[in-house]
């Protein structure tokens, strides 16, 4: 794996998407802002964590554009007539639309930790939750990056997008019910329980099955322009 | 041993509606091969395969001593690869590609490109969305000329360009071959061009290669007989004819292989030759596909 | 040494053909003088813009003929041959002449008549030379 190369393309990713990338985490801030005001009712909360998912998951499939527009504007020849494998193409694109999405995402999910924190308005017990939503994001945008780098299509993103900001809500309204999360969402402190650790390294794995799954069809592609 | 830049032995490639077949090519160091073929014969498909962007369902790839496409980055360090359907970034401009090779090149000759840009008549702080399809082409040419690389593969590299980008373009690409260790490979449907500049010509139909020659000697052996012919006397019997236009007492032959004594011949059997003409690369190529497809050559 | 020679493509002869009669012109004229070194096979391609295996094959032909010589490692020079310019260009006064002899016996004139015209086109040569140096 030629590093120095893969870095080379993402820092050209970075450099022709910035507009999208400032836009993006301004518009991340802002909702940031807005949900930190909402003064503690809870279902404004529930709405603005909604908001904040929708805004998130549409920032994560204009990121991975990148990998659809390779495509439709004609450039992949170019890109592959340097000196790189269809691997370290996939590397570069992969990690360069995730590692923007993930230090956003960190941000943000920080941002709302403190908030809540911080205070007063929102009980202690929400953090757990919001942590594991949070990383529910993360897997939802990754399986648009997955889809994004290995069907380069935008219809499929965008389907693969609005499916999946739909099955965001309804995993967080089933997570919600379960035992272990609704005991302690109201309360006043943090009470981690084996369910969310559950939860947590489910989400995790589903994360490497799908980009596992992503190099893999990448890797069996025999047409690469 | 002639040292080879580029061989293909028996590839193919086959697509829902077009199969490449069995193709075998060999591109000496220091030469230049002019590829022709008519739209959709396979020329782009072969390109694609010689530089990895393909995987070829069976056949061996060798391009500068590496196997493609497994061995395509190591290879294309050293490959310069412009193709029609390539674009640049549009929002980018011009002096940015240049330094975006740059950084990924080290052979990059900044002194050449300025020259080059120069010549082109290309202003590098001009966005590439805003140039014309000419200039995009001679952008996309001055990235990978720059370089210095040992093999340029271009398709269609003079396709869309006015006259006097075209004179420049070729005049570039004689330039490279200065340098008896590079090599040009290039696919182009302008007779003309190709052979004005090749060493080596290429045709290839419907998926296959229906012919592979030095240049000279496709011109040498191929002729045109302009016969009168006596009524009551027959064409002569010639191997290698492959067209009869014309009338029937004025035929026309069209051969693939001449041979001077084949006037005596047809002198002999009672027609009189008016003419022996060369033919252009051009009628060549069309009478050799022409044939093909209504199944007469030998 | 600047390379002159211009190639036609609407020329209908082959292009080698072109280099070697537009070679030994330059040889016959004495503006390449024998012995003197000539441009390299892929520096006169380059500067043609024709491929090199054209070049290659003129400069054989013209080595064949005894005008040209190449000596590998060292380049290419005109034959050391101090009759070598007045012979090509007695060559080209031989094609001609054949050429007049073809064009005569087509339009049906006798030796006499062909004499007749050489002896008219020279007297009117002079006379527009004589014109020239008047003015």
């Amino acid at each position: 794996m030629n590093i120095s190369i893969v870095a080379r393309l993402i820092w050209k990713d970075w450099y022709l998407n910035r507009g999208l990338f400032v836009g993006s985490i301004l518009l991340g801030l802002l909702t940031l802002g807005a949900v930190a005001t909402a003064k503690g009712a809870f279902l404004p909360l529930i709405l603005g964590v909604i908001v904040l998912a929708t805004i998130l998951i549409g920032m994560g499939a204009v990121l991975m554009s990148s990998m659809v527009n390779e495509r439709r504007q004609q450039t992949l020849p170019f890109v592959m007539s340097l000196p790189i494998s269809y691997l370290e193409y996939t590397v570069s694109k992969l990690a360069g639309s995730l590692f923007i999405f993930f230090v956003l995402w960190l941000a943000l999910l920080l941002g709302m930790i403190v908030t809540i924190l911080l205070t007063p308005w929102f009980p202690h017990g929400l953090i757990p939750f919001v942590i594991i939503m949070s990383v529910e994001i993360l897997v939802t945008t990754c399986l648009i990056a997955a889809v994004s780098v290995t069907t380069e299509s935008q219809g499929w993103t965008i389907g693969v997008t609005q499916v999946g900001g739909l099955a965001l809500n309804a995993v967080g309204f089933s997570i919600v019910r379960l035992p272990g999360i609704r005991d302690s969402i109201s309360g006043s402190a943090v009470h981690w329980t084996s369910t969310a650790t559950v939860l947590l390294l489910a989400e995790f794995a589903v994360i490497a099955l799908m980009l596992g799954t992503a190099f893999f069809v990448q890797s069996r592609k025999r047409d690469f322009v | 041993m002639t040292d080879l830049s580029v061989q293909f032995t028996g590839v193919t490639k086959t697509y829902p509606h077009f199969t490449l077949s069995d193709v075998d090519l060999k591109l000496p160091t220091g030469s230049i091969m002019g590829f022709v073929g008519a739209n959709g014969a396979g020329k782009s498909t072969t390109i694609r395969i010689l530089m990895g962007l393909v995987h070829q369902d069976r056949g061996a790839v060798e391009v500068l001593g590496h196997a493609m496409p497994s061995q395509q980055a190591a290879a294309k360090r050293d490959i310069g690869f412009v193709s029609e359907d390539m674009r640049l970034y549009g929002p980018a401009t011009l002096a940015w590609h240049m330094e975006f090779i740059r950084s990924i090149y080290p052979q990059w000759d900044a002194l050449y490109a300025q020259d080059l840009l120069r010549r082109f008549d290309l202003k590098p702080a001009q966005k590439i969305k805003g140039l014309s399809h000419g200039q995009r082409v001679k952008a996309a040419l001055l990235l990978a000329l720059a370089r210095r690389p040992r093999l340029l593969v271009l398709d269609e590299p003079t396709t869309g360009l006015d006259p006097v980008a075209r004179c420049e373009v070729l005049g570039e690409l004689m330039a490279v071959l200065a340098d008896e260790e590079r090599t040009i490979f290039f696919s182009s449907q302008n007779t003309l061009d190709v052979e004005q500049i090749s060493d080596q010509i290429t045709f290839i139909d419907r998926g296959r290669i229906i012919d592979s020659a030095d240049k000279e000697i496709f011109l040498d052996r191929w002729r045109r007989l302009r016969l009168v012919l006596p009524p009551d006397t027959t064409l002569p019997r010639l191997p290698g004819i492959v067209q009869v236009g014309g009338s029937s007492r004025l035929p026309v032959l069209t051969i693939s292989r001449f041979d001077p004594a084949m006037v005596a011949a047809c002198q002999e059997a009672g027609a009189s030759v008016q003419a022996v003409d060369s033919m252009t690369l051009e009628e060549i190529f069309i009478v050799n596909v022409q044939s093909r497809r209504e199944g007469a050559i030998a | 040494m600047n390379s002159s020679i211009v190639i036609s493509q609407s020329d209908g002869r082959p292009m080698y053909l072109q280099i070697m009669e537009q070679i030994k012109q330059k040889v016959a004229v004495g503006e390449w003088l024998p012995g003197e070194e000539i441009p390299s096979i892929r520096a006169m391609a380059v500067t043609l813009r024709v491929s090199v295996i054209t070049v290659k094959r003129a400069y054989l032909e013209l080595e064949r003929e005894g005008v040209i010589l190449t000596q590998h490692g060292k380049g290419s020079f005109v034959a050391p041959d101090p009759g070598l310019a007045s012979r090509l260009y007695d060559g080209v006064l031989a094609q001609h002449l054949q050429q007049v002899v073809r064009i005569g016996t087509t339009l049906g004139l006798t030796t006499e008549n062909l004499v007749d015209r050489l002896r008219d086109a020279e007297a009117h040569l002079n006379a527009h030379i004589l014109e020239k140096e008047t003015l």
